[in-house]
């Protein structure tokens, strides 16, 4: 049961990429992806990368990394999220309304309204 | 308990098991984290099917009213001819995205609506009735292969959230309990050898008092 455990655990970010890309580098990309952590491929949509660049100004398309993270630690409580990086939780908050200073802490139906605006372009992080 | 366990009342098992109760108990954690955001994902794609199903049974509705037209004005035979006369391809792009490791198809479709002249049936043996039917059949496929995405996705979904649920319960009713019973068994029998051990000195010492 315990080997089980540690698989599951070491499992749980293999969806992850290796290297985050920039939005403008996906969005000058003809096929804009990633590769995670198991070698796999995970592509972003276009329009999502779209509706992300009318979120930000253009000279912060360098610093938004994507995917953005939405990262669930047990120690935040149930159903509680972060997003850390500034461009990243500043983007999430003008999605949700909410005030962003660095970092954002966003609870369940937050999270679920995040990932329906951005489904390829945020992932989860197991912390 | 303990017996289940086969654990040695030591402190050096005591320890040991006190970092498996913490090793079990973080991934617990995590995975009912994995179990809650799996069961978010789920109801999401559930509403979308929802929604998708019923765009796409309205549409092919449209479809096959027109194709009743098409017959009724064209005739069966004819109709059914220019059909096999159809140039029968779809560009389809067909990539993976993730939800927490979940492999799921991301579909995307070209452009699936087509003139009369891509199509390929003749055109002065055919009425725009055809046209009519082929242009509703067309935008009913984007939406089936839309849907079709999504069916995949919930049912990928839905196996990984079992497998998930299956581990988080074993975790929860039967090892983090049965680690706790071990763990519990060897504080008391340490305790106990810690009592046994000061009423024996005791003992000792009484008699050396006696003896003295």
């Amino acid at each position: 049961m315990e080997r089980i455990i540690k698989l599951e655990l070491g499992r749980l970010n293999v969806h992850l990429p290796e290297r985050r890309i920039s939005l403008r580098e996906a969005l000058s990309s003809p096929k804009p992806s990633v590769r995670t952590r198991d070698g796999s491929t995970h592509f972003f949509k276009r329009e999502e990368l779209e509706s992300l660049s009318k979120l930000l100004p253009e000279t912060d398309w360098d610093k938004l990394q994507l995917p953005i993270l939405i990262a669930l630690d047990p120690k935040l409580g149930r159903g509680a999220a972060r997003i850390s990086g500034e461009p990243e939780a500043r983007v999430a908050g003008k999605i949700l309304n909410k005030r962003a200073a660095g970092e954002l802490l966003i609870y369940r139906p937050e999270v679920a309204a995040l990932r329906r605006e951005l489904p390829t372009t945020t992932q989860y992080l197991f912390m | 308990m303990a017996a289940a366990l086969a654990v040695s009342p030591t402190r050096m098992e005591l320890m040991k098991l006190r970092k498996r109760v913490g090793l079990a108990q973080r991934g617990h954690d995590l995975l009912k984290e994995k179990m809650d955001a799996l069961v978010m994902e789920f109801f999401e794609v559930l509403r979308r099917i929802q929604d998708s199903r019923a765009k796409a049974l309205e549409q092919l509705s449209k479809a096959h009213r027109a194709l009743s037209n098409c017959f009724a004005v064209m005739g069966t035979l004819e109709t059914m001819q220019a059909a096999r006369e159809t140039k029968r391809e779809l560009q389809l792009e067909i990539s993976t995205r993730f939800i927490m490791g979940i492999t799921v198809p991301a579909v995307e479709v070209g452009e699936v609506e087509r003139n009369a002249v891509a199509r390929g049936y003749s055109l002065h043996m055919t009425s725009s009735e055809l046209d009519e039917a082929s242009r509703e059949f067309e935008r009913a496929l984007k939406l089936l292969v839309e849907l079709a995405e999504l069916e995949a996705s919930a049912f990928a979904i839905a196996k990984e959230l079992e497998k998930t649920k299956r581990r988080v319960n074993a975790l929860e009713y039967i090892l983090i309990p049965r680690l706790r019973g071990a763990l519990k068994f060897i504080m008391m029998r340490l305790d106990e050898m810690e009592r046994e051990n000061f009423t024996r000195l005791k003992r000792i010492k009484a008699i050396l008092e006696e003896r003295g």
